[in-house]
């Protein structure tokens, strides 16, 4: 049995590992009855992730939720309990040479039901989406214990509301994740990197991303590898564009350095990590175009998404100073992952709620009329 | 409820927000807006609005809502499903003057557009920079982008490039009390704070609000496209193809199928020259970088050979290419020129499946004695049946539409979706209770309530009602010409 669970910051009094999901729709049945407050952990690797919750009663673990439920994998999806934990799902895609392109701190431990919760993303999600783009179906268990589905096992299907899409990023706040059915991709069958010395916001990086026969997969700035192109496809497509931006690098004196597999591996482990570690954790995002809007964390910026806008700020020290994080606010998403026990109550996670807030605290009263499911750990006391 | 007598006032008070010529309530200038694309059912409104700004669509919604006048969002009406279908004592909203495109932000690859704006006309205005807003539907050079987020829609190019979702980040919407409400990323982050309320209101089917901006994702033109025909002797083979090609990890910009039937009518109406002595066609576009694209396309034609191809061809030049799309594209007005009538059903089951569902299909039409044409998003299993039929001989409308809707059952049964890109609207809502459990629907519903608590905007669609449906929601009731035994079923 694990150490005492707290989800940010709260220890709750019950600690319950339904073995499957006939138990967790009863144990949710029954804290609903009893009028209890509950919070589900997939992985336990976010668990600081948001508010404190305002009361907690039980956490629920999906852990052992772990079967893939359906594989096809000439249909390219895969259906999969949310306990799956990403090690043993790519092990499963592997065998049949394919992948799920949904980027984690931890491999090992984090689960697909966390992932959507929390809308995990990494590097990849430049070519590949977030899980709202891979997402086509879910089964939960609302609030009150009951099972309800939506989408489908199909990539293609608009029949009745997006329920999945509604689930990614919710924090467990509209129901535990039972089940989702994902889109799978084929292993590319070479990978290349380029490291280009260059600070993050650089002109030879916009030139590059301008250039039509480039394709990468991901593009990562970080203060120790620089800016990070990864190319996967066929290796003469991949060897083509590595030459390409070296050749660019070389005309624009940029230092450019082909990574080869282990200083790659190197470079995804060093991402990981920054997404693991830290007594702060927060992610900053803005429009691409715009400039870095907290300028403390420029410096503690640990790894950027230049094309997709967001910075990943980590470290022992505080990044920024509050009165930094509300001035970014006004034009930029700083959301903060992990913070001192010290800080809660200070610092609000998410900041202030967007202008559709009404209609977010209104979806919550009808999903949660009582409040039960992890209360007040998501934007504005949702 | 919808029955209840409208204020007589009302239309003076509506023509005072939008103007005069914008408040349409003459019995003969309403027949234009009686239908969308399902053409089968007509119902008259009671009024017609066509406002200008976000504030005038604030202001009629306001009007409705305080009269709980039913509210029915309408873009270029060229839905299939009775999703712009009017409801009877209730008010269309048309965004017919809301058509401008108000600002391309290309270092942020967004562009924002009033809802009105016709679909290719996005591309056409980013071409220039070569950029181009990626969901093509076959009706792209009429429909809106208001009615595209409201449909979610697809498209050929979207096994590749992703749906109207996939592409739509933020929105201004109208909600049903009249409030403006901006959703979705407006600062251009990757994802907005909070709900995915921008996820759920694409393909919400006007169900939740209307929206008065859109801010779309652009994207780039691929460094080169490769197209490919390719003939086969049978569904069989090409669908075969189609499985053989995606497992094989390629992903096309586009596979598209037509079987004989589907290529007889297209040749009649296009004049491409396709040959009529096949048993299906696949059209194919492979896109990306120049030195993958030419290899993707190589193998993708060795797996067609391996599955039987009959002839492979490859358009001499853009002219020839785009006819051949223009081909497919016009599938379902063709299909004009080889029956009086036609139905249009869609489907979606698993890529693998194909070939036997189609085999399933032909069957129901063989037992019911109609003709089925399939011309198809083959790439992302989205099936478009098309039922032909002649509405002059007595029984054969039903029968028609008895045979489509069991190619729904078909689809279901294999594990797929009642739709795919058309959307439930009234067509299909009482199929929303054979894919869906009570439980499910009862939870969308929560959704609607959410930001429509009164179920003003769209009543009747997409949701199985007793009154839709009979007295189970969702519950299959048999047409009465079934329950007569003038229509036998399988």
């Amino acid at each position: 049995m694990s150490a005492a669970i707290s989800i940010a910051g709260v220890t709750p009094e019950h600690d319950l590992a339904p073995g499957d999901r006939v138990q967790l729709i009863a144990m949710v049945r029954e804290l609903a009855a009893a009028k209890r407050t509950f919070a589900f952990a997939g992985g336990g690797t976010d668990l600081d992730f948001g508010n404190a919750p305002r009361a907690l009663d039980a956490v629920i673990r999906t852990r052992a939720l772990n079967r893939v439920i359906e594989y096809a994998p000439e249909d390219q999806t895969i259906t999969v309990e949310a306990g799956m934990r990403f090690g043993a799902l790519d092990a499963v895609l592997a065998e049949a040479g394919q992948m799920l392109p949904i980027d984690v701190g931890d491999r090992a431990q984090a689960t697909v039901g966390g992932a959507i919760a929390t809308n995990a993303f990494g590097s990849r999600r430049h070519r590949y989406g977030s899980i709202k783009d891979l997402i086509v179906g879910v089964e939960i268990v609302r609030p009150d214990g009951t099972l309800a589905r939506g989408g489908g096992k199909v990539v293609k299907n608009v029949a009745g509301f997006d329920l999945p899409k509604l689930m990614v990023g919710s924090l467990g706040t509209l129901g535990a994740i039972v089940s989702a059915t994902l889109r799978v991709f084929p292993i590319a069958r070479a990978t290349g990197a380029i490291a280009l010395d260059v600070p993050p916001r650089h002109s030879l990086t916009r030139a590059l991303l301008d250039d039509r026969a480039l394709d990468p997969m991901a593009v990562t700035w970080s203060a120790e590898s620089g800016l990070v192109l990864t190319f996967a496809g066929l290796e003469a497509a991949v060897d083509a564009q590595c030459t390409r931006v070296v050749t660019a690098a070389d005309a624009a004196g940029v230092r450019a350095s082909v990574l080869d597999a282990d200083a790659l591996a190197r470079v995804l482990a060093r991402e990981r990590e920054v997404r693991r570690r830290g007594a702060w954790r927060a992610t900053i995002a803005h429009a691409p175009a715009a400039a870095q809007p907290l300028p403390l964390a420029e410096r503690a910026t640990q790894i950027a998404y230049p094309t997709l806008g967001v910075a990943i700020v980590s470290g022992e020290a505080a990044p920024f100073t509050l009165a930094d994080v509300e001035r970014a606010r006004a034009s930029a998403n700083v959301v903060i992952h992990a913070m001192p026990g010290r800080v809660r109550g200070q610092l609000d996670a998410w900041g202030p709620p967007p202008p559709a807030f009404p209609i977010m605290r209104a979806l919550k009263a009808q999903f949660d009329p009582h409040g039960l499911c992890n209360p007040g750990r998501f934007i504005g006391g949702l | 409820m919808i029955d209840a007598p409208v204020t007589s006032d009302l239309p003076a008070r509506f023509a005072a927000i939008v103007g005069q010529r914008n408040a349409i309530s003459s019995p003969s200038d309403l027949r234009t807006y009686e239908c969308d694309g399902l053409l089968g059912l007509r119902i008259r409104p009671e009024i017609v609005v066509l406002p200008a700004t976000t504030d005038e669509v604030a202001a009629c919604v306001r009007l409705a809502s305080e009269a709980g006048m039913p509210i029915v969002p309408r873009g270029a009406g060229t839905g299939l499903s009775g999703g712009a279908l009017p409801v009877a004592g209730g008010v269309i909203v048309g965004t017919s003057r809301m058509t401008r495109i108000l600002e391309i932000d290309l270092p942020n690859r967004r562009m924002r557009v009033q809802p009105g704006a016709i679909n290719l006309d996005l591309s056409r205005a980013l071409a220039p920079a070569g950029y181009y807003y990626a969901p093509d539907p076959s009706s792209q050079s009429v429909c809106t982008i208001g009615g595209n987020v409201a449909e979610n829609s697809g498209g050929a190019h979207c096994l590749k490039y992703g749906f109207t979702v996939n592409h739509v980040v933020a929105a201004r919407l109208v909600t049903s009390d009249g409030s403006v409400v901006d959703i979705g990323s407006w600062n251009g982050a990757a994802d907005a704070l909070g709900y995915d309320l921008m996820g759920v209101v694409v393909g919400s089917e006007g169900l939740l609000g209307i929206v008065t901006e859109v801010v779309v994702r652009i994207s780039r033109v691929p460094e080169a496209t490769r197209t490919i025909f390719a003939t086969f002797p049978s569904t069989d083979e090409a669908g075969a193809a189609v499985s053989a090609i995606i497992s094989n990890g390629i992903v096309p910009a586009a596979i598209e199928m037509c079987d004989a039937l589907a290529i007889e009518a297209i040749v009649a109406a296009t004049g491409v020259d396709w040959p009529l002595d096949v048993g299906a066609a696949l059209l194919m576009d492979v896109d990306g970088l120049a030195i993958e694209t030419e290899h993707t396309a190589d193998a993708a034609i060795a797996l067609m050979q391996r599955c039987g191809s009959l002839e492979i061809r490859a358009p001499r030049d853009a002219a020839e290419r785009a006819l051949m799309w223009k081909g497919r594209k016009s599938a379902f007005a063709a299909m004009g020129r080889i029956s009086p009538n036609y139905h249009v059903q869609d489907g979606v089951i698993p890529r693998k499946d194909i070939a036997a569902v189609l085999r399933e299909i032909a069957q129901l039409g063989r037992d019911a004695g109609l003709r089925i044409a399939n011309v198809f998003h083959a790439g992302d299993g989205n099936l478009h049946p098309l039922v032909l039929y002649d509405a002059a001989v007595p029984g054969e409308e039903a029968r028609a539409e008895a045979v489509a809707g069991e190619i729904l059952r078909v689809c279901l049964r294999y594990g797929g979706s009642v739709t795919g890109e058309h959307g439930v609207g009234r067509d299909k809502a009482c199929y929303l209770g054979e894919q869906f459990s009570a439980d499910d629907l009862a939870t969308m519903q929560f959704v609607r309530a959410a930001f429509d608590p009164r179920a003003l905007f769209n009543p009747d669609k997409m949701f199985p009602t007793p009154r839709l449906c009979g007295d189970v929601p969702g519950r299959y009731v048999p047409h009465p010409l079934e329950t007569s035994g003038d229509v036998g079923r399988g």
